[in-house]
């Protein structure tokens, strides 16, 4: 067979399609990236062979197989594909025969003239576009739902709790999913999304893992905090927590967490508690999230912390409406914080109803904020600087 | 849709499967001979040939698979005819491609009209073929025209073509330097006789007549893009004759024919479009664009000034090598026939 440079490619991507849904089948992350190894190699050496083979015979697959699976196998050696050899041998086997027999017999029955097209498949080039644009994608998707945790769906009613999830998993509540006494996460890619949480000491708590997200949760009736992060990295979206009557926690508490990484809340509502939103010693991204009616502090960034505070609204907190501070970096912009209401009957001009407060040593960012009916609207104490 | 295949021998069989195979029914083939392998029986018979060329260029199917190979596989119960086609060594014999013709010839309700064809007239539409009436598509695979001898031979009495029926003499001079003259020093040698070998240069030795990647778009699509002269040269040096390595045997050499007891002119066939009756007619009738003897159709194999979105007209055979080099093989049948099929399917 004499292929054109086109029809190598054509033919060997047509030789690839089964190989790569089969690894995407299989659920098994090696075999999609031996497959992925197998189509870069192949392609390449494709490119390589043009010019030096101009006829190759049948025979030649045995030897160019060989040298591709050479290659193939000291790449995975090199990127530490965790493919268990024998299979990874037997996966690569059966798609060559494959392609043999695509070669040799299918392709040939199915177009008349493959042959003498040097293996052209005569189809547009958009055509083929399209193919190695999808096949990335078909692979890529099946990585996508490869990855993706098994789902527990919380049918509607109350669920007694607590529930401590310790495996990768997604809880999917149906409305009207209650668990009661609260929801423990101690693994790793979990996600909790659409639950309704009441009661419990906290309400959910997130402990010494990463990859974790809290998404459409509600949570009522928490005796301390309703959503306790420690030393953790989590995701926060779209949350309510009601801490009304309870005056000593918190409404997000996210501590601890500096070498973990990064935690978001973002869009969520917190209603009463001592401080809404709370990070100490972590990092990470406080937006969108609607506060009022707090007994401390709005919302704080202390003990070190680092991160924004960005676009938040913060309504009739007590004492200090945003506080960065205890040797924090705080970016804090384009916030809106009113009417938050004076708490200095001791004397203590720092809990003065400010409704941006900046102290001890720390730094801030400060723009485009919004204070309004706050008796205090900005207070910088004990070393504290702002920009600008 | 009415198509049309003048001529019925390999060439016309080739293309009568492969539009058969393209779903094309409505098929009329125009043969003075019933039998497909006909003239093919007669000339290898003559030159003792055992076995085909090479597996591609010794079947008359559409597709390059499954060849005979996997027949033969079949038939003998053993995997060795598989092994010998992966690895190019498979020929088959003339005997299996003689009864693959038969067979595909029953299967494929091969009836040619008995009648050789005078003229093909264009007119609307189509083209009327004598009192036939008119096809739309027509493919003219009228093949060799004639044995080729040298002028120098002509009414020595000593003289017989290879591809003539013959026995032979104590000495014999073989005319040639292609496939057929290696062929006859062997079996004139193998008759006990004692060979001379007339050749004007050394003979070429490789595998098929020309390079494989000219047998696909690879090679083609640079030797469709030559200009006439060039194309024309490079035609000549490619169909310069030549046999496999194998076929070679030493056998004395010399410039002319001597007084041997018999000469055999292993010279092929007359060569150029003006040894073909028809094509002759149709090209000074129509003012058909040549070259050097060849007629100058499309790389498709279609005559580009009859050809048009309502009909076809296409060379196959030896007339197709200005399109395709080796147009006179059976492949060559095949990628012409492939690309008639084409122009029939989508009209």
């Amino acid at each position: 067979m004499s292929y054109t440079l086109k029809g190598r490619l054509e033919s060997r991507l047509a030789a690839l399609a089964l190989p790569v849904l089969a690894a995407a089948a299989v659920h098994q992350w090696w075999a999609l990236e031996l497959a992925g190894l197998m189509a870069a190699v192949g392609l390449a050496l494709d490119l390589v062979y043009h010019r030096p083979i101009p006829y190759q015979p049948a025979w030649a697959a045995v030897p160019l197989g060989l040298l591709e699976l050479g290659v193939v196998m000291a790449l995975v050696r090199a990127i530490g594909v965790q493919a268990p050899l024998r299979w990874a041998l037997v996966f690569y086997a059966v798609a060559w025969l494959w392609a043999q027999v695509l070669g040799q017999a299918l392709l040939p029955l199915w177009r008349m003239s493959w042959s003498e097209d040097g293996g052209e498949l005569g189809v547009r080039p958009t055509a083929l576009a399209a193919v190695a644009i999808v096949l990335p994608f078909v692979g890529g998707g099946a990585v996508y739902r490869h990855n993706l945790p098994p789902t527990l769906r919380l049918s509607a009613g109350v669920h007694q709790g607590p529930l401590v999830i310790d495996r990768r998993v997604r809880v999917v509540g149906a409305p009207g999913a209650v668990v009661r006494g609260g929801i423990v996460v101690r693994h790793r890619d979990v996600t909790v999304s659409h639950v309704r949480v009441v009661g419990g000491e906290y309400g959910i708590s997130v402990l010494g893992v990463r990859h974790v997200t809290l998404d459409h949760v509600t949570v009522v009736r928490a005796r301390l905090d309703g959503i306790h992060i420690r030393h953790a990295s989590v995701r926060v979206h779209d949350c309510l927590v009601d801490m009304r009557g309870v005056p000593q926690g918190q409404g997000i508490d996210v501590s601890y967490g500096m070498i973990q990484g990064e935690n978001v809340v973002d869009q969520c509502t917190v209603i009463g508690g001592r401080d809404g939103i709370v990070m100490h010693g972590s990092m990470g991204m406080l937006m969108h999230n609607n506060v009022a009616e707090t007994s401390m502090t709005g919302i704080s960034m202390v003990e070190m912390s680092m991160g924004a505070v960005a676009q938040n609204t913060v309504s009739n907190a007590r004492g200090i409406g945003i506080l960065c501070g205890d040797h924090s970096m705080c970016e804090i912009e384009r916030n809106t914080v009113a009417g938050t209401r004076r708490d200095d009957a001791g004397g203590n001009k720092m809990r003065a109803g400010v409704g941006l407060e900046v102290e001890f040593e720390s730094e801030a960012h400060l723009a485009r904020n919004d204070l309004r009916a706050n008796p205090r609207p900005l207070g910088v104490f004990l070393g504290a600087t702002i920009d600008p | 849709m009415r198509v049309a295949i003048v001529g019925g021998g390999l060439c016309g069989f080739v293309a009568h499967l492969t539009l058969r195979r393209a779903g094309i029914e409505d098929v009329t083939v125009f043969s003075p001979e019933a039998d497909p392998a006909a003239a093919f029986r007669v000339r290898a018979a003559a030159i003792r040939q055992t076995h085909m060329r090479s597996e591609s260029d010794g079947h008359c199917l559409p597709t390059s698979f499954p060849g005979l190979a996997v027949r033969d596989a079949r038939a003998r119960r053993s995997v060795m005819p598989l092994v010998a086609s992966g690895l190019d060594r498979y020929h088959p014999t003339v005997e299996t491609f003689c009864a693959h013709v038969d067979d595909e010839r029953r299967r494929s309700g091969w009836s040619p009209v008995l009648e050789r064809i005078r003229s093909i007239r264009a007119v609307d539409g189509g083209f009327e073929l004598d009192a036939h009436g008119v096809f739309e598509h027509v493919l003219v695979a009228t093949g060799h025209p004639g044995l080729a001898f040298p002028e120098e031979l002509a009414g020595d009495p000593r003289v017989v073509h290879a591809y003539e029926p013959h026995g032979y003499a104590e000495t014999v001079c073989v005319v040639g330097a292609g496939l057929a003259a290696a062929t006859e020093w062997r079996n004139a040698l193998a008759a006990g006789a004692r060979v001379v070998s007339v050749r004007r240069r050394e003979p070429v030795q490789q595998p098929l007549n020309v390079p494989r990647p000219m047998l696909t778009k690879r090679g083609l699509a640079r030797f469709h893009r030559l200009d006439d002269e060039t194309r024309a040269a490079e035609l000549h040096d490619l169909l310069a004759p030549s046999y496999p390595r194998e076929a070679h045997v030493d056998v004395p050499v010399e410039r002319r024919v001597n007084g041997a007891d018999q000469v055999i002119a292993a010279t092929g066939f007359r060569r150029g479009f003006r040894h073909d009756a028809l094509l002759a007619r149709l090209v000074a009738e129509r003012e058909l664009p040549t070259v050097n003897g060849w007629v100058s159709v499309a790389p498709d194999a279609t005559v580009a000034s009859l050809t048009d979105g309502e009909r076809t007209l296409a060379l196959a055979g030896v007339a197709a090598q200005w399109a395709y080099p080796a147009a006179d093989t059976l492949m060559g049948a095949r990628y012409v026939a492939h690309g008639f099929a084409r122009r029939c399917r989508t009209r």
